[in-house]
């Protein structure tokens, strides 16, 4: 390749955010160059993962033919646990059984490299194994990148930031700051193999069919975070993570892996990944800021995607779907750009941003903008009431001949001592205001 | 750490099972001024933080980093937030963790 030659497009990272910007672009006829530095695109990548189909949908409408998919999700489980129970609830329909489905469970590497396959076929060029070392700037305009191969250089009209929550490349050249422990989350997971039909028998599914559950509650040890375990065609994944502040102000100094092997044993998982062979464990931050704390997404040149954009649901678990869309917005710029033959300027640029205002995207983080600092700051949320419901639910369902009123006082009384009625309605108060 | 566990974790274990190509000679992360963290870290968040025990505490007080088992998580570099005392890149491009599943 001849350094001399010039792109439309430069996408760094070959993530969801990446190839649903080079894909975009690519089939629109533009001229792209992505750079990945893994030795194959999803090599570097990590996530629990769920794939939610409706961003992908609006990208490669018939994915469903060949993408490969794990189990499409047919039932939810969220448990607040303590250290010996959980109180759960459980939602299954059996609309989650009729294509086209909703969501399923994936694995990054095999599915990145599948999207990868596609945005080579729409005619982008993938270079592997290079990684990005700077942004190339001439005056405030980003007009190209350098490598640490291909001897160097490369040019193209606008730079997409696709590198993930590390954002490397935007810190160097100012375009934000580092990442605050507050606003980042450090997970940690495992994916662990087993027979399909041992799978399918304890999760009560059929082939094809999954299960994803979401954990809250003391195993987190009073962090603000969450575990999960899915169920992959024939292994499950099972992560935990919190904020990395969090992890930091422990006085237990808790490691995040023996956080993971606790989780791992308490009594109502361990059954459910018996027997199973551990064949990765990994690890990755996850952008939780929220809407406070996205930066500037686009400038002379260049637009920020994906995980660098701090595009990440925390709530609801969701991420990957905001990544595509926020690529794919961003390649709707660029296209609209070059149509139009405006110059990359940050006055063209801004549509993307006005795009992704109109979104879902930033419509959801606005919504929840201020949970993370109420979950913060209330830690009560993560300890004292999984603590306080699984106990009334063992008042309230073990028999042993007191009377039902008396263990109504009981579980009464239990959450007023720890909380006291002003603190209860306080906190009913303070997560109604940050999600409504 | 919890009472559940009775015996410590081998994160080394878990590494085992993971792939990697190791850039060696070019550890992409360092300690920038190792007498900062002898000196001037009560903490020293990064000996528990690091999901893959790269930093370890020695008796001496100070420091020491192998990147060899490295996820490129960047936890790191993030808590080191009041030193900012760990100059953090990514490996060479092909090299570092390469995750089969992630």
């Amino acid at each position: 390749m001849s350094t001399k030659e010039k792109f439309d497009a430069i996408v760094v990272g070959a993530g969801p955010s990446g190839n649903a910007a080079a894909y975009t672009m690519a089939k629109a006829g533009l001229k792209v160059l992505q750079i990945e530095r893994g030795e194959y695109p999803g090599s570097k990548n990590v996530q629990g993962a769920i794939l939610y189909s409706d961003a992908l949908e609006k990208i490669i409408p018939d994915f469903r033919d060949d993408a490969p998919l794990e189990r499409h999700i047919i039932e939810q489980r969220v448990w607040v646990m303590d250290d010996e129970s959980f109180v759960g609830t459980h939602y299954r329909s059996d609309t989650y059984n009729k294509p086209p489905y909703n969501r399923y469970t994936i694995i990054r590497a095999q599915f990145d490299k599948w999207f990868s396959s596609k945005v080579r076929e729409a005619g982008a060029l993938l270079i592997c194994e290079t990684t990005v070392e700077e942004l190339l700037l001439d005056g405030e305009r980003v007009i190209g990148v350098r490598c640490d191969r291909l001897g160097g250089e490369v040019y193209a009209d606008v730079v997409v930031l696709a590198d993930g929550v590390n954002s490397t490349l935007a810190r160097k050249a100012g375009f934000h700051g580092e990442l605050s422990p507050g606003n980042v989350a450090l997970a940690v997971k495992e994916i662990l193999f087993l027979p399909e039909e041992v799978i399918q028998s304890r999760f009560n599914i059929k082939e094809e069919e999954g299960v994803v559950i979401e954990l809250m509650g003391k195993v987190t040890e009073g962090m603000v975070g969450t575990g999960f375990l899915y169920t992959n065609k024939d292994s499950l994944t099972i992560g935990v993570g919190c904020m990395l502040g969090d992890f930091k102000s422990n006085p237990a100094r808790t490691k995040p892996y023996e956080l993971l092997e606790k989780l791992k044993k308490h009594p109502s998982i361990a059954p459910l990944i018996e027997g199973g062979e551990m064949k990765e464990y990994a690890a990755h931050l996850i952008p939780e800021g929220g809407f406070n704390a996205v930066p500037s997404i686009f400038g002379h040149g260049w637009l920020i995607v994906g995980d660098s954009g701090g595009f990440v649901n925390a709530v609801h678990r969701e991420g990957s779907n905001l990544a595509m869309t926020s690529g794919r917005l961003a390649a709707e710029t660029i296209i609209e750009m070059k149509a139009a033959k405006a110059e990359p300027t940050m006055k063209t640029l801004k549509a993307y941003k006005d795009k992704m205002d109109a979104s879902f995207v930033m419509k959801d983080l606005k919504k929840y903008r201020n949970l993370p600092d109420v979950l913060h700051g209330n830690p009560q949320f993560f300890t004292a009431y999984p603590e306080l419901v699984n106990k009334a639910a063992k008042t309230f369902f073990t028999v042993d001949g007191i009377d039902k009123g008396t263990k109504e006082k009981e579980i009464m009384g239990s959450f007023r001592r720890a909380r006291s009625l002003t603190g209860l309605v306080g906190d009913a108060f303070k997560l109604w205001r940050a999600s409504r | 750490m919890s009472a559940v566990l009775s015996h410590p974790v081998n994160v080394e274990e878990k590494l085992f099972q993971n792939r990697y190509k190791v850039d060696h000679g070019r550890p992409h992360i360092q300690i920038k001024d190792a007498a900062i963290c002898a000196n001037d870290c009560e903490s020293q968040a990064c000996t528990y933080i690091c999901p893959a025990a790269c930093y370890k505490a020695e008796g001496n007080h100070s420091v020491t980093l192998i990147t060899d088992g490295c996820l490129e998580c960047g936890s790191c570099r993030v808590i080191c937030n009041e030193h900012m005392n760990v100059a953090w890149e990514y490996p060479r491009g092909g090299h570092g963790i390469l995750f089969k599943f992630g």
